[in-house]
C-alpha cells in the first residue's frame, strides 16, 4: 500500500503545476483483462459491464438455444440473464469463474421461460416442424441430396433433446456441447456432482435410445 | 429469479445403474467417448452395448457442437438500455460526490468520478487502473485505488507517478481536492 500523506489544506486551489498530459498510451478497453473489467463493473462501470457483456453473448446465446431450442426464446432469456447479471455483479465473490458465474445466471433464466412455456407448448408437441420454423433444424450449408439423412438425423435428435427432462437437459448440453467438466456443471447447477453425472448419463441413454434407429 | 433452480438432492433419477458386469455405466461411456476403454471394457459383452451407444451418438453430437448460431446483433444493445435506464432510476444520494461549485451545487455520480481517474491512470505507459473507490469528507476526496502494471516498470517510479496524475485530475477534471491517494498495485502484466 503506497499512501501519501493527507494535505493540510483540502480547498480549491489554483491549478497545480502537474498537468494531465495528451494521451501517451492508452490501452483500449477491450484489451483490459476480464478480472479488471470484473471489478469495475461491480463498482458501477457500466462501459466495463457493456464489454463483458459482448465477450461473453456469443457462448451465453449459443448456449441458451441449445436448452431453450428456440432463438427468439433463448434472445428473451439471454437479456433477463444479463441485467440479472448487472443487478447481481457486486456480489460476485470471486469463488468460480466469472464465465461459470455467468453460465449459471443464463441456465436458470432458461429453466425459469421453460417452466413458465410450458403449459402453453408441451414438450410432447415439440416437433420436427416447429424445430424447422425456428431455424434450428435447418438443413446444414453443404446442401447436397446425401445430407438429408444426415440433417434428418439431427432433427431426430434435436426432438429427443427437447423432450428431455430441463435439467438433465442443461446438464447435457454443458457437458456434451459446451465440452465442461463434470465438476464445473456442478458449480453452475448447483447440483451435487453425482447428480450431474447421473442426469448426463439419462439424457445419454435416452438420446442414444432414440438415435439407434439412424445408425 | 431463482439461482437455485435445481434441487440439490440426489433423486433416484439421478442415480446410475451399474452395468451387469458390475461397472458404473457412466465411466464406461466416459472413456469409449474418451477413446479410452480399458481391457475390461473392451472385452466385456454388456460394456459393449454401452460403447456401441456412446460411440454411435458421438458422430451426430459432436456435428451438433460445431452449430454456432450467432446471437442477435442487437442483444447487447437492448440490454444496455435498460441497464443504463435501472443506473438512472437506482441513483441514490450516497452515490454522489459533491463539485466544488460556488455558484450553486453540481453533484456527480461516484462510478462516473471513478471513471474519470481510472481513464487517468489507463493514459499511463505500462498501468491500468482497476479498482477505484472515493469518499469525500468535507469536499476532499480519498482515493484507493489498485492497478495492474507491465512487467518492468518501475513501481515505485510509476505509482508516485500515479498519485501526482490522480491529484492534479481531481483538480483540473473534477474541481475538487484530492487529499489522500492509496494505491496498491495487484498484479503484473507482459506486453501481448
Amino acid at each position: 500500500m503506497h499512501a501519501i500523506r493527507p494535505t493540510d489544506d483540502v480547498a480549491p486551489r489554483p491549478a497545480p503545476q502537474v498537468r494531465v498530459p495528451e494521451p501517451v498510451v492508452v490501452p483500449p478497453e477491450r484489451e483490459l483483462d476480464e478480472v479488471t473489467l470484473v471489478v469495475r463493473a461491480q463498482e458501477g462501470d457500466v462501459r466495463a459491464f457493456e464489454l463483458l457483456a459482448r465477450r461473453h453473448q456469443g457462448v451465453l446465446f449459443r448456449v441458451a438455444v441449445r436448452v431453450v431450442g428456440d432463438p427468439a426464446d433463448a434472445e428473451d432469456a439471454l437479456q433477463e440473464a444479463l441485467l440479472d447479471a448487472w443487478r447481481r455483479i457486486a456480489g460476485f465473490q470471486g469463488d468460480s469463474a466469472f464465465s461459470t458465474w455467468m453460465y449459471r445466471i443464463v441456465t436458470n433464466r432458461c429453466l425459469d421461460l421453460l417452466r413458465r412455456r410450458r403449459p402453453v407448448v408441451p414438450v410432447d408437441e415439440i416437433g420436427e416442424d416447429r424445430l424447422v420454423a425456428s431455424g434450428l433444424a435447418a438443413p446444414g450449408s453443404r446442401g447436397p441430396e446425401h445430407a438429408a439423412e444426415v440433417d434428418a438425423g439431427m432433427a431426430a435428435l434435436r426432438v429427443a433433446l427437447a423432450r428431455l427432462p430441463d435439467e438433465q437437459r442443461v446438464c447435457w448440453v454443458l457437458r456434451e456441447l459446451e465440452g465442461l467438466g463434470y465438476t464445473e456443471i456442478a458449480q453452475i447447477t448447483g447440483a451435487t456432482g453425482t447428480a450431474v453425472r447421473g442426469r448426463i448419463h439419462r439424457a445419454r441413454k435416452e438420446l442414444a435410445e432414440v438415435m439407434r434407429s439412424w445408425r | 429469479m431463482a439461482l437455485d433452480a435445481f434441487p440439490p438432492g440426489l433423486s433416484p433419477e439421478d442415480q446410475i445403474e451399474p452395468l451387469a458386469c458390475g461397472r458404473d455405466a457412466a465411466d464406461v461411456w466416459d472413456h469409449a467417448a474418451d477413446g479410452v476403454p480399458d481391457e475390461h471394457e473392451r472385452s466385456c459383452p454388456h460394456c459393449a452395448a454401452a460403447i456401441a451407444d456412446a460411440r454411435g451418438l458421438d458422430g451426430i453430437v459432436h456435428r451438433m457442437a460445431d452449430e454456432v448460431p450467432p446471437p442477435p446483433p442487437s442483444l447487447v444493445d437492448t440490454v444496455m438500455e435498460a441497464v443504463l435506464n435501472t443506473v438512472t432510476a437506482e441513483l441514490r444520494p450516497q452515490d454522489l460526490l459533491a463539485l466544488y461549485s460556488p455558484a450553486g451545487p453540481a453533484r456527480l455520480s461516484r462510478p462516473a468520478a471513478a471513471r474519470v481517474l481510472r481513464h487517468v491512470v489507463d493514459r499511463m505507459d505500462g498501468m491500468r487502473a482497476r479498482s477505484c473507490r472515493i469518499e469525500q469528507d468535507g469536499l476532499a476526496l480519498s482515493v484507493a485505488i489498485t492497478v495492474t502494471a507491465r512487467f518492468g516498470v518501475d513501481l515505485a517510479s510509476v505509482t508516485a507517478r500515479v498519485r501526482q496524475m490522480v491529484v492534479a485530475a481531481g483538480k483540473q477534471a473534477l474541481g475538487t481536492p484530492v487529499a489522500r491517494v492509496d494505491i496498491t498495485v495487484v498484479d503484473l502484466w507482459e506486453e501481448r
